[in-house]
């Protein structure tokens, strides 16, 4: 059974974020890099998947040098070799075109399964793991938590609103986009560092965006507008609390 | 003059016959103490070399022997009856090597100690006199394990038994030979008897904890130098202590030279509160195991002989280490074990992974965002450091992100402010890797040292404070094999040194300092944190105090794993502290302060109608003495 894992690099969640000066983007030098968080679940549940059923995991990224670093830390945590789509225009892609980037690199590789997190934690489209599924013409599920082998191919544990679960089954293969958080994701160790570094890493270069017109335009990227929204309520604490409650009905909406 | 003194007899001649049998009982002896010695000597030798080990300098080497080998200063200071007993057992044996090899050398004509010549005389006299003392220390031995019996020293042991009785013969035959005369009757057989004893003694020092004998000067001698140091990973098979492969010739030294007197357990607060740890067994363990398997195994160190369980106990707080008197280095052991885990991945803990995940992609071992410490930072208006200030105040996670330490900081800020020392944070700080150095995970520890090397390099610092004893004991010790550190300072060395400007509390109450293991223990300060604290009041100290403190329960990691087992070693403290009845507990560590926080509430919920003790850092009994003032 062989697993490709999509992985995205994304600015560490603490990072301070500044706007690039052409407004299409974030600054990127002085930023530190993580593993999109949902990619790091699906990663999990791919090595998680190996360790149950046999097989391979092989990874793949798309983006500039830097993205190295990430792979080397999946490479560490357990996959078993990495293919690297070196990519330095990530961020001006649409999904469309990145997801191209993805299924030219995994297709060759004829996998039975490809798992991706549902979203990145920078652009968080949530697209990308679907289009790859379209391109390869392969079917999909979305917001999956669990991943179950049967004779058939698939049962999974997808998450649905309000608490609900839906379990389904598909065929293989498939691709499946992860939600975080159905997993005890692995720390990374001295040992799988040192045998990372004697496994295959293979390079290619992206294609270049084929001239069709994008589907989706970046028009500008801003920060969010910081605003005091403080209410006082005045009136009896019995006043007091109905206003508040109306207002958690029909403004905040959380009730 | 030396004439006058009284001597022992011996035989003038001996027959052939008895001269070929001394020969034969005196091999066989020999062989039997080679036949288990050698095989030590040769697992000790093939162990791994020490990556870190210069025998130079020498001189330390040898104070630290003359000290605690010699004089026996260690063994009588921490436990001064037994000690005196144990010392007195030791310098006779020392008097007696002289005695003994004239013995020996005397059935063969060749005896150079003549006992009726004056030097001879003098001599034996001078040994009968450790004789005597000898008997005296061993007969107190002998009823202190038989009768008396401390837990600590385990379950008795009837070959303990067997030695005092071979050792009280020694000397009681040697002294015997002052009482009779002539060459033959008495004075023969009390030199067989003598003779005897000694040659069924040599075979059981290897295979009793009497090895100490011949090993635990080889131990303090060759120590690796520093507390509790833990060697540098070397090679890219290297992991800790994963198997036999990687224990270190010292390690095998320490393992054999243990007496197994249980300094450690008694001192240990794991040992103290239920826990399966206990720092003998650990070491006897590894014992067991080379034993069993040698030195060159790859059988896992964790199994049979130590739990992983115990080895994730351990609060590193040294007490173990520093009270053993063979010079036995336990906490680098116990972090190795914790390495040869963490670092192959073989340790799986919900909480330990949850802070090196935390520390893998964040900054502080809270789990918060750095957007927090931003936010303190601005509040409070503290000066970003930016060259021109003397120190670097390093915040720490605990002072950068916890409520308590925070409060801890901004008292040592409004002090220092007083005092008119200029200091500055870093605009951003990553932990300095302290839980995850001493949980064994050494990927982690040596990104974050390295990148905090980079910030204070870049920022030119030449001079960092911190309010912390785990951040000083790391930044100075730990980060030394990925760079040079700054100076590093901790806030009671610095408040220490203005004591004398700072006013005094008007109250005047009773205070007990409690002092941090990696402040005490970790950096010899002792003193400066008291000269702090008594300007609350006046100062007790708990029963268990400087070298002795007892831990509070969160070093090592242990903080952020949680404590299921047993008693919580911070209420064990917190009791003792709150007993001394002092008004006021003096902390001079944030780990220790947020243990007892909760502890101490404990304690007072159980005593209805005394208050618990206020808990103050030291920087806030001299931040509250300026506002009294």
């Amino acid at each position: 059974m062989k697993i490709a894992v999509a992985i995205k690099q994304v600015p560490e969640r603490d990072a301070f974020v500044r706007i690039a000066p052409n407004a299409k983007g974030i600054e990127e030098h002085e930023l530190q890099w993580a593993m999109n968080e949902p990619d790091a679940y699906a990663l999990e549940e791919a090595l998680q998947f190996k360790e149950k059923n046999g097989g391979e995991v092989v990874v793949v990224s798309a983006g500039p040098e830097r993205v190295g670093s990430t792979i080397r830390e999946a490479l560490a945590k357990g996959a078993d070799r990495a293919i690297h789509v070196v990519c330095d225009d990530l961020a001006g892609r649409d999904a469309l075109n990145v997801a191209k980037l993805l299924a030219a690199a995994i297709k060759p590789e004829n996998p039975d399964l490809i798992l991706t997190g549902l979203q990145s934690e920078d652009v968080g489209l949530g697209q990308t793991g679907v289009i790859v599924a379209e391109l390869l013409g392969l079917p999909h599920a979305t917001l999956i938590l669990h991943v179950e082998k049967t004779d058939a191919g698939l049962k999974v544990k997808r998450e649905l609103e309000e608490g609900w679960f839906q379990e389904i089954e598909l065929p293989l293969p498939a691709v499946l986009t992860m939600q975080s958080g159905g997993n005890k994701l692995r720390y990374a160790t001295l040992m799988g560092i040192k045998k990372a570094k004697t496994k295959e890493l293979r390079t290619v270069n992206a294609a270049e965006p084929d001239g069709a017109p994008p589907v989706l335009v970046l028009e500008r990227v801003t920060l969010p507008q910081k605003q005091k929204s403080t209410q006082m309520l005045g009136g009896s604490a019995k006043e007091a609390a109905a206003a508040l409650v109306e207002k958690l009905k029909t403004e905040a909406r959380v009730l | 003059m030396a004439a006058a003194l009284p001597t022992l007899a011996e035989p003038a001649h001996f027959s052939l016959a008895e001269r070929l049998v001394f020969a034969a009982l005196a091999a066989a002896s020999a062989y039997g103490f080679w036949r288990r010695f050698g095989p030590i000597l040769g697992k000790i030798l093939h162990s791994k070399k020490d990556p870190d080990f210069h025998l130079a300098p020498i001189g330390p080497r040898v104070r630290d022997f003359v000290w605690e080998v010699m004089l026996q200063a260690k063994v009588i200071r921490e436990r001064p009856l037994a000690g005196v007993a144990h010392a007195l057992v030791f310098w006779a044996f020392c008097a007696f090597a002289l005695v003994t090899l004239n013995h020996c050398a005397t059935i063969f004509g060749l005896g150079f100690l003549d006992p009726t010549g004056s030097v001879g005389r003098i001599y034996f006299d001078f040994a009968a006199l450790f004789a005597v003392a000898c008997a005296a220390g061993i007969a107190e031995l002998f009823v202190r394990r038989f009768v008396v019996r401390p837990k600590w020293l385990g379950e008795v042991s009837p070959e303990s038994g067997w030695i005092a009785f071979l050792i009280f013969a020694l000397m009681a035959t040697y002294l015997a030979a002052f009482f009779v005369a002539g060459d033959d009757g008495a004075t023969r057989e009390f030199w067989w008897a003598h003779t005897i004893t000694l040659l069924v003694f040599l075979p059981l020092i290897p295979h009793t904890k009497h090895l100490h004998l011949v090993l635990s000067p080889a131990s303090v001698f060759l120590s690796r130098g520093g507390f509790s140091r833990i060697p540098p990973l070397v090679g890219d098979e290297d992991f800790g202590l994963v198997a036999g492969k990687d224990l270190t010739q010292l390690v095998s030294l320490q393992a054999y030279s243990c007496v197994e007197c249980g300094r450690c357990t008694e001192h240990c607060p794991a040992a103290n509160t239920g826990k399966l740890l206990d720092p003998k067994t650990v070491i006897l363990g590894v014992r067991g195991y080379l034993n069993d398997y040698g030195p060159a195994s790859e059988q896992p160190l964790l199994g049979k002989y130590n739990s992983q369980e115990a080895a994730f106990e351990c609060t590193t707080c040294g007490a173990c280490e520093f009270q053993c008197p063979v010079g036995i280095e336990h906490v680098p052991i116990i972090v190795g074990l914790r390495r040869g885990a963490v670092n192959t991945g073989a340790w799986q803990d919900e909480r330990g992974a949850k802070l090196f995940l935390s520390l893998e992609r964040g900054s502080n071992a809270l789990g918060m965002s750095a957007a927090e410490r931003d936010k303190f930072v601005e509040k409070n208006a503290l000066p970003v450091f930016d060259g021109t200030q003397e120190y670097c105040l390093w915040l720490g996670c605990m002072g950068g992100y916890d409520p308590k330490g925070r409060e801890i900081v901004l008292a040592l800020v409004e002090v220092m402010q007083f005092l008119g020392a200029s200091f500055g944070v870093l605009r951003k700080e990553k932990c300095t890797g302290d839980p995850v150095r001493r949980l064994g995970n050494d990927l982690v520890f040596q990104q974050l040292a390295e990148s905090n090397l980079e910030a204070l390099a870049q920022g030119k610092v030449k001079k960092i404070i911190s309010i912390c004893p785990h951040c000083v004991r790391t930044i100075q010790e730990d980060w030394k094999a990925f760079g040079t550190s700054p100076a590093v300072e901790h806030h009671s060395e610095f408040l220490a040194k203005f004591a004398d400007r700072l006013p005094k509390s008007a109250g005047g109450e009773k205070i007990v300092f409690h002092d941090p293991c990696y402040l005490g223990r970790y950096r010899g300060v002792y003193d400066e944190p008291r000269k702090v604290a008594a300007l609350a009041g006046e100062l007790v100290e708990a029963p268990r105090s400087r070298e002795r403190s007892f831990c509070c329960g969160a070093g090592g990691g242990l903080a952020f794993l949680g404590e299921e087992t047993g008693e919580r070693v911070s209420h064990v403290r917190a009791v003792e502290l709150a007993a001394t009845g002092a008004g006021v507990v003096g902390a001079a560590c944030p780990f220790c302060n947020t243990m007892f926080r909760d502890a101490l509430a404990q304690v007072s919920e159980s005593r209805p109608g005394a208050p618990a003790p206020e808990l103050l850092d030291i920087a806030q009994i001299a931040a509250r003495g300026l506002r009294a003032g």
